[in-house]
């Protein structure tokens, strides 16, 4: 470059809000530009032919050694890098830095651009606390939501407890419409057990305190278990229920956990489909898409479907069925109800066990959720 | 086992002679730092690469906090390589802390090594009123630690997920991961301290294996009067001055390490 070129780029640079320093493979300055003087409180004279890690603190200087340097050297490239100046007089100086190496006749040459971060330390700062903030709160709330449900299921198996007592005639003769309201007290007593105890899932969900007891389990079998228990429910709606399992199908998973979430995707499905509809259940090798039968027939997972003929769920909210806290359908007088946990939990406990939870549907069309399991 | 210990530390080996060379890369950085000194030894000898559990590509999944909070732990990643490639009469290049790490895994299996080179040693980095300078006090160190905090969890995790989004700049996102990401910031920490507080001065006196130190001129990590020590300190060692500044000579001035390395196994395999 012509000297008198060289002359007007210096003068260029020392006009740049931002301080600028150049240096070759051995750390030396060639150049630096007066905004960069200045936030230092250096001559340029001092500094020419030094090493650039004297413009730095002690902990920047091992950092530059230690990460930067060879950031740069090998990559080529750094950017954004926090480190602190230090100045000739007063306090260290924050600045984000951007380096780039240029290589030339076999030599390299660093140019690297610096912005104080006053603002934007503050900031980050601000956002980096806000966080953490936020984080602790999440944890204290999972930990006080665990620790009250357990305390709630304590007077609850009291209330179950002595409505039983009573309800045996222990202390004194019961008559009929004194059991019925027994009865109701047991059922509300139960439901209520039941939204504790999905809190409760939820909660060790969230802290990772789920054991699973992983072992072959019979698909088939534990369809027709649930099946059965769940004929109540079925019967009082006027629903009808298709199985199409094979005996053989296995998986393997947790027993319970399985059944667990075979319960709730068949209580949502009872809750959400109108009297007179229709339930089925499909099992089989795969993942239960619409794939071809050769490729699931290989597969190592396998797959129960459990399909609605309900009003379906619109293809935005579909992402957030499985979002706790999340009921997509609007709330009306005589709607289901619920925590709106079930989901959530399910899929929690699905992927936990090597597989997942999936959702396909279509408004008016009706739900199928999709469980996979690793094939056993 | 050793196909699980070569996908661990992500170990890598080329080059066309028998005698292993291994190169041991220092904190901060991962197997690529080499880049440009290993093809002036592949024709001569068979080159193995790794990184550190914590570092690189490593196995994160493999971390144990209690083995990598000393250098130990470190000096036995390297041993757990020899073993799984049954490497032997190794001439092992250490940077920096690895340079440490290598005289602690030597002083365990001293019969697997031909020679040490240790780049920018330092047995201990804090000084040691009144006898010895190491040349940082622990305040400097806790500017490190400040520093790393800042550009790992401030930068890395914090804003840099928002850049790697920017389609218009792919590779910001991608080297970040290559190099400050993929190293997790308490595995880092973890290292920084087992590094910057160890004190392995009396490690060098049961060297048994001759090496190579070579001293970088005006280096702030490891000073001139660091790797005198290291000469002073350990039997059979060769100190070599470069002219090369800074911390990483294998990196700013490849040709002169190099030079240095080839001239001292020169001299080293004349019966």
């Amino acid at each position: 470059m012509p000297h008198r070129e060289l002359a007007g780029m210096d003068e260029l640079l020392d006009g740049a809000p931002c301080g600028f320093v150049s240096f070759d493979d051995s750390g030396r300055i060639l150049r630096i530009n007066a905004t960069l003087l200045e936030m230092l409180g250096r001559e340029r004279d001092e500094l020419i032919g030094r090493h650039v890690e004297k413009l730095l603190s002690v902990g920047s200087r091992v950092f530059y050694q230690t990460h930067l340097f060879p950031l740069v050297r090998m990559h080529g490239r750094a950017e954004e890098i926090f480190l602190l100046l230090q100045p000739a007089t007063g306090d260290h100086i924050g600045v984000l830095i951007n380096i780039a190496r240029r290589e030339g006749d076999g030599a390299g040459t660093y140019d690297a651009v610096l912005v104080r971060v006053r603002e934007r330390q503050k900031y980050e700062q601000e956002l980096l606390r806000a966080r953490r903030e936020a984080d602790a709160a999440n944890r204290a709330k999972s930990e006080f939501l665990a620790m009250m449900s357990h305390e709630l299921r304590t007077p609850l198996n009291a209330i179950a407890g002595y409505v039983q007592l009573l309800e045996m005639g222990l202390q004194g003769p019961v008559n009929e419409k004194q059991l019925e309201m027994l009865e109701r007290i047991d059922r509300s007593q139960s439901h209520l057990l039941g939204l504790i105890n999905d809190i409760l899932d939820l909660s060790k969900l969230e802290a990772g305190g789920v054991e699973y007891v992983l072992e072959e389990v019979r698909l088939g079998a534990g369809v027709d278990a649930v099946a059965e228990m769940i004929e109540p429910q079925l019967a009082s709606k006027g629903l009808t229920l298709e199985v199409v399992v094979s005996p053989e199908l296995t998986a393997r998973a947790d027993q319970d956990k399985t059944r667990q979430i075979l319960i709730n995707l068949l209580s949502n499905a009872i809750k959400f489909t109108p009297a007179g509809g229709a339930i089925s259940i499909r099992g089989g090798a795969g993942a239960g898409a619409e794939a071809d039968a050769d490729a699931d027939a290989g597969s190592n997972m396998v797959f129960l479907s459990v399909h609605d003929t309900g009003i379906g769920i619109a293809p935005e909210k579909q992402a957030s069925v499985f979002d706790p806290f999340v009921q997509v359908h609007e709330k009306k007088a005589d709607s289901p109800q619920g925590t709106g946990l079930g989901l959530a939990i399910s899929r929690d406990l699905a992927r936990g066990m090597g597989g997942d939870l999936t959702l396909a549907s279509a408004p008016g069309e009706g739900s199928t959720f999709t469980l996979t399991l690793p094939r056993h | 086992m050793p196909q699980d210990i070569l996908a661990r530390n992500n170990v890598r080996t080329f080059g066309s002679g028998t005698q292993p060379m291994l190169f041991a890369h220092g904190f901060g950085c991962d197997q690529n730092m080499w880049r440009l000194v290993t093809p002036a030894f592949e024709r001569d000898y068979r080159i193995v690469l790794f990184d550190y559990v914590g570092s690189g590509r490593s196995d994160a999944a493999a971390w144990d906090a209690r083995r990598y909070s000393k250098l130990d732990g470190y000096a036995q990643d390297i041993l757990d390589v020899c073993h799984a490639l049954d490497l032997d009469d190794v001439i092992l290049v250490g940077h920096s802390v690895s340079s440490m790490i290598g005289v602690l895994a030597a002083n365990r299996e001293p019969e697997r090594f031909a020679h040490l080179i240790l780049i920018g040693p330092s047995p201990r980095y804090i000084n040691d009123a009144p006898d010895y300078v190491g040349g940082f006090e622990r305040a400097d160190i806790d500017g490190l630690l400040e520093m790393m905090d800042r550009n790992f969890i401030g930068w890395a995790n914090f804003l840099a997920p928002a850049i790697m989004k920017n389609p218009d700049r792919p590779e910001l996102g991608e080297e970040l991961t290559a190099s400050f990401c993929s190293t997790d910031p308490v595995m880092a920490r973890c290292f920084a301290e087992a590094t910057f507080f160890a004190d392995n001065r009396d490690d060098l006196g049961r060297v048994r294996v001759p090496s190579l130190i070579l001293q970088c001129s005006d280096d702030m990590i490891a000073p001139e009067a660091v790797g005198a020590y290291v000469q002073r300190a350990t039997p059979g060692s060769t100190l070599r001055q470069l002219a090369a500044t800074g911390h990483c000579p294998h990196m700013s001035h490849p040709e002169e390490t190099v030079q240095a390395m080839q001239e001292y196994l020169a001299v080293q395999s004349i019966p």
